[in-house]
């Protein structure tokens, strides 16, 4: 028994449990496969079809990712002669990793979180700036032309977004006078929800985790019918379902971040007191904000039945033209905001 | 000179990019683009057409007359009535003889059916070029309405070979009217849907508003044909130049818009489905009652021929029908299918085999587009291009 017991020990060592289980690997996994399937599903209502079906009709097809990950697991990973392998291979499994690597100082609730900084909205705001960086080395990498103007589209796009959600990650941190995101989450429990004191920061910011997020219709740099798989073309077998996924796992840490700074982070479960630790202090905010996230996650991906596909030169204008100046407007917004509660 | 240096090279610009789109391409359907590009705008573009070719033409000296129709239908088999209508009225010239009027109603009707599910094939692939995934399966699934008209008329979905030199091979089945007039009705009422989710959808009319001008000049020196030349405000239509089966009788518009981008082309083609719709509505309550084939082919019926047409209202096949032998003579036929106007001329040296049958189908026409329009626009603008113009690879490499 020594051996059990030293096991779960093992799992429920904060840093394992963190970094592996929840809100780490395993709890993105379960997240991409409800979030891809019910994309699937939700699409397949409005479109007059079913969706995923065939895999257990029972639970409506939702283990579909899970037989399609099987299938890319056991599927040759072919790499081409002509790429450079060690960005190649790198590429989409470090985009992977450091996708998720935001969740280290993102809290999900006052007390669980991995590491206690002063700065953490400083450092997740710099760390999902880096696998942008990561797509467009593996087009480089690749050696192809669709793969080229893939990472070409990718770099113009992240220089538009990644000002706007910065500027309004700024303008937040501005407002709570804190680069901290329990200090946030505490500011908004006192006073109001951050989407109710700047909705125009809101706004923007959703606008740019869509654009950054290759979501509809800002699903540029993978345009299909243009560039067939955008910088991610010559990939196949595991590598492809990897790179599938970071898109959607850029998406969850883009809206938890988003939770936290605009949605109360964990306020109404998080309040609630049974008197048992691990409920109280981890599954009872941690599922707030975990809803939250799906929930704006879902939004984001719906987009996808409604719309289509800009071109990159309305949505780089778009980006400049109007969201920047809604990001600086956030500033000021934010500015006014603070003033008021100077004042009263 | 050895063999390699015969092949055509070619130096390319300093800071010119060579993409080839197709043929394996999710976006390029079963042809080659060759695009040369500066950046994003493209400079040069080549449409490189015939990897379906099936050499149809020279196939089709080698079969009986009438077996030709399941051959031509090959060519755009989404729009199999239009494309084959032409081949058949060739070969009533070469006879002399016209389809009694009931016939040339029935055909008008499976024509528009197909003209219909031509038109909404198109524009779903046209949609998911766009990357708008619902009104690609909203087009698909809304075809499906008039696939099972048809196959109601015809007892089949797509490769109908219906028709049938001097009349067609069913009757109108009982209840067709009220079946018609219900999808009809249906299909009223989701175009009012297609309008607020993709015609007046602010992403798709950014992609399309001035993408791919075609000015009325260039489309006619172009000599591009059906719903694009019209899009391009030149009324060019078939069924109103040259009229053919029961369309003289029929009251329609052709609708022509002036903008000659891919907005008005795919304006162009909801507002052609309006016409339609309309044209299907009068063709079946105005249909008169009378024989189905002509009669010089009734006479020659057996009494087991006889009772199948009355009872079952079908013409069964008689070998007689398939050796026919037209009188030595050429003849053409000209008919508007979806995608624009089929040209057949057909030569007869008297035998039960054409001697020659020369096709040129409206997709071919419309594929020099792609070398004069392309130019200048932006990569991304090629799907928007593409699934404009309707291009059809297999109707044109035929």
């Amino acid at each position: 028994m020594a051996i059990v017991e030293r096991l779960v020990d093992l799992i429920l060592w904060p840093p394992l449990f963190y970094y592996i289980i929840f809100p780490g690997l395993i709890f993105v996994m379960i997240f991409e496969i409800f979030l891809i399937w019910s994309e699937r599903k939700i699409a397949g209502r409005v479109q007059m079809r079913y969706g995923p079906l065939e895999i257990a009709p029972r639970l409506a097809g939702a283990p579909q990712l899970l037989a399609d990950l099987i299938r890319y697991a056991l599927q040759e990973v072919i790499i081409p002669r002509t790429v450079d392998k060690l960005p190649f291979v790198i590429a989409p499994i470090a985009a992977f990793v450091i996708a998720l690597m935001p969740l280290i100082v993102t809290p999900f609730s006052p007390t669980f979180l991995p590491v206690t900084t002063e700065g953490s909205i400083l450092i997740a705001a710099a760390l999902t700036t880096i696998p942008p960086l990561l797509l467009i080395l593996a087009g480089w990498a690749s050696n192809n032309k669709f793969s080229l103007v893939g990472s070409a589209r990718e770099s113009f796009l992240i220089a538009t977004y990644e000002i706007i959600i910065l500027l309004v990650i700024a303008s937040m941190s501005f407002l709570y006078g804190t680069l901290d995101f329990l200090k946030a989450v505490e500011v908004q429990q006192a006073l109001l929800w951050g989407i109710l004191l700047n909705p125009i920061a809101a706004i923007t910011y959703f606008v740019a985790v869509m654009m950054g997020t290759s979501r509809f219709p800002f699903e540029i740099a993978e345009a299909e019918s243009e560039i067939v798989m955008g910088a991610f073309t010559e990939y196949s077998g595991i590598m492809f379902g990897l790179a599938m996924g970071i898109s959607y796992a850029r998406m969850f840490v883009y809206n938890i971040i988003f939770v936290l700074l605009f949605l109360g982070g964990w306020s109404p479960l998080g309040g609630i007191v049974t008197g048992n630790y691990i409920l109280d202090s981890i599954i009872l905010p941690g599922a707030s904000v975990a809803i939250k996230a799906v929930l704006i996650s879902l939004l984001m991906v719906f987009t996808r039945a409604v719309y289509g596909r800009y071109r990159i030169d309305h949505a780089l204008k778009g980006g400049w033209g109007f969201w920047f100046i809604m990001a600086l407007v956030s500033i000021g917004l934010s500015a006014a905001v603070v003033y008021l509660m100077e004042v009263f | 000179m050895s063999q390699q240096s015969q092949i055509l090279t070619r130096r390319l610009d300093k800071d010119i990019l060579e993409v080839f789109i197709g043929p394996q391409h999710p976006g390029s359907g079963h042809m080659r683009i060759i695009l040369r590009v500066d950046g994003d705008i493209i400079v040069e573009a080549e449409p490189d057409i015939g990897f379906v070719h099936r050499t149809m033409e020279k196939l089709a000296e080698g079969r009986e007359w009438v077996k030709n129709q399941p051959l031509f239908e090959r060519m755009a088999i989404l729009d199999a009535a239009n494309c084959t209508l032409g081949y058949i009225m060739a070969i009533e010239k070469l006879l002399g003889i016209e389809p009694p009027p009931r016939a040339k109603y029935i055909r008008t009707i499976l024509a528009e059916l197909n003209r219909i599910a031509s038109h909404l094939y198109g524009m779903g692939i046209f949609a998911i070029l766009l990357g708008h995934s619902t009104m690609y399966m909203w087009f698909f699934g809304d075809r499906e309405v008039f696939v099972e008209l048809a196959e109601r008329l015809t007892g089949q979905r797509l490769t109908h070979s219906f028709f049938w030199p001097g009349g067609v091979r069913r009757d109108l089945p009982s209840g067709f009217k009220d079946e018609l007039e219900k999808g009809i009705k249906y299909f009223e009422k989701r175009l009012k849907e297609y309008e607020v989710m993709f015609l007046k959808n602010p992403v798709i009319r950014s992609r399309l508003e001035g993408v791919g001008y075609i000015s009325r000049q260039k489309a006619a020196e172009l000599g591009i044909v059906g719903p694009n030349i019209r899009a391009s405000g030149i009324r060019h239509d078939v069924r109103i130049e040259e009229p053919y089966a029961a369309y003289p009788e029929l009251d329609f518009e052709v609708p022509i818009y002036k903008e000659g981008d891919a907005l008005a082309r795919t304006l162009q083609r909801v507002d052609e489905l309006r016409e339609s719709l309309k044209i299907l509505r009068q063709a079946v309550n105005r249909i008169p009652e009378g024989p189905i084939l002509h009669e010089r082919y009734l006479k020659m019926f057996t009494k087991v021929l006889k009772d199948v047409l009355e009872t079952e209202k079908r013409v069964k096949l008689a070998p007689a029908l398939f050796n026919l032998r037209p009188p030595k003579g050429e003849a053409y036929a000209r008919v508007e299918a979806g995608r624009g106007e089929y040209f057949y001329y057909v030569v007869s040296d008297g035998q039960n085999k054409p001697y020659r049958v020369r096709v040129v189908s409206p997709s071919f026409r419309n594929s020099i587009v792609f070398k004069y329009v392309l130019p200048g626009h932006r990569v991304a603008d090629l799907p928007a291009i593409y699934g404009s113009i309707d291009y059809f690879p297999p109707e044109a490499d035929r």
